[in-house]
């Protein structure tokens, strides 16, 4: 489309490559960059083309000049993630994200491959149904000690929810990276327990972040059962005190790794 | 065709080494991490210090590039990109993420650093990113008028957007992006072609 006789300032179409295009150039600023953002994160194809130019731009990086770091940099770097390393306590709740993550690697990475490929290492709950079955909680049980990682995607919209829970340190990872917070709601994920009873609540999903809990013994519990995993649309804050809660907007169910 | 030949050995032995260092540490191991760092920091800092122009805003860049790799090493796809060429774009993605939302300069490098805009001739650095795409690159943008193509180069090397592009070229905003655009359209499609082939 980029006819002769077009006018300068609307010379080109510009599609998903285009933007993609322009941002890996760096040439955005201000609302397109963030737009550009929240697409990468939402929108698989785009992500894609966007890697697609910086990999043929790449090349390009062979022209700047080397230069020389001071030597307090990898010293700074060094200190940065000792500091991430063990940790106790809830003063370090954001290192322990970071030591569960560099653990959890190789499981997320499975769960990467998996989402592409759509394939079904991973039970995916596209259906509002949250009832598990016997089966699934038998088979949690006999497995016991390997994390439970389960996928929320949200819709349509190539969002996601990666839930990992370490049984050994009874802790929750949720990740939220590719949502965006829309300034009018929050979402609260709850843990359904198998056969139905009263979903607990995990609390509100802090959207674009990593975080870690301790999960209750109960809640625990429940989960190890074949507990599945509820996400709804609330008002700020969450679900308020004595209301319903909001709509369903994704389901999901643990599965071992 | 070769826009630049140079010698390969001690480059492939590198990247080899590299690629290895990064497989080490998305399997957990952190001593890889330092090999990265020492193999790469001068180019990964050449970049970020070129688009930030401040020593301390660089290293600061620079800094967080290798923490994050750390963090995520499971984002680089051996099977998509070199690592070199991988980590170049992403510290240069740090770097103009850092200039678009701090206070730092935007546009002016001082004086003393404001080295000429690198030419086509790459350094005689250990780590090169592929000789063969990079050709490519170098070949497609040379299709292009050189108007686009300046603008082009100056918008990667310098970390300029379209409004300092136009400014600096004293063109209206609206023209800059046109040009920029259909340049870039065309690179797509000279890069689509030589995938193709």
């Amino acid at each position: 489309m980029s006819g002769p006789e077009t006018t300068p300032d609307n010379g080109v179409t510009r599609d998903d490559p285009m933007l993609a295009a322009e941002w890996a150039l760096g040439l955005l600023e201000g609302e397109e960059l963030l737009a550009a953002r929240g697409k990468y994160a939402t929108d698989r194809d785009f992500a894609w083309r966007k890697e697609w130019w910086d990999g043929w731009f790449a090349p390009l990086s062979d022209g700047f000049p080397g230069a020389e770091p001071g030597a307090h940099v990898w010293e700074a770097i060094a200190a940065r993630i000792a500091a991430q390393q063990p940790a106790e306590g809830p003063a370090a709740s954001a290192a322990n994200v970071v030591a569960l993550e560099a653990r959890l690697r190789r499981w997320q990475w499975v769960a990467g491959l998996s989402s592409i490929a759509a394939a079904v290492a991973l039970v995916w709950g596209f259906v509002l149904a949250p009832a598990r079955s016997g089966t699934d909680a038998q088979q949690a049980r006999t497995i016991a000690a390997a994390p439970l990682v389960a996928t929320v995607p949200i819709g349509e919209s190539g969002l996601r929810l990666d839930v990992t829970y370490i049984p050994e340190s009874e802790r929750m990872v949720i990740a939220a990276i590719g949502l965006t917070p829309d300034g009018v709601h929050d979402h609260e994920l709850w843990l359904v327990p198998a056969g139905g009873g009263i979903p607990q609540s995990l609390g509100v999903v802090a959207p674009g972040e990593v975080h870690s809990m301790p999960l209750p013994h109960p809640l625990a519990e429940a989960l190890e059962k074949g507990a599945g995993l509820v996400l709804t649309r609330e008002p700020l804050g969450g679900k308020p005190e004595g209301q319903d809660a909001g709509p369903v907007v994704a389901t999901g169910a643990f599965s071992r790794v | 065709m070769a826009a630049h030949p140079r010698p390969r050995p001690t480059n492939d032995e590198a990247r080899e080494a590299l690629r290895d260092a990064m497989a080490r540490l998305a399997a957990g191991d952190q001593a890889a991490l330092e090999e990265i760092y020492r193999a790469t920091r001068v180019k990964l800092f050449g970049i970020t210090l070129r688009i930030l122009g401040d020593r301390k805003e660089a290293e600061d860049a620079l800094q967080d590039v290798y923490v994050n790799l750390w963090q995520r090493a499971d984002r680089y796809d051996p099977a998509r990109a070199s690592p070199i060429a991988w980590l170049a774009a992403f510290a240069r993605n740090r770097a103009i993420d850092r200039l678009r939302t701090g206070k730092v300069r935007g546009g002016a490098v001082p004086v003393e650093e404001a080295a000429p805009l690198p030419d086509e001739s790459p350094l005689a650095d250990a780590l090169l990113i592929d000789a063969e795409q990079s050709a490519q690159i170098h070949k497609c943008l040379a299709e292009l008028d050189p108007r686009t193509q300046e603008h082009i180069r100056a918008a990667f090397f310098e970390g300029y957007t379209y409004a300092q592009l136009a400014e600096r070229a004293g063109v209206p905003l609206g023209t800059m992006k046109s040009w920029v655009r259909r340049g870039l359209q065309r690179l797509r499609a000279c890069f689509e072609k030589s995938e193709a082939a």
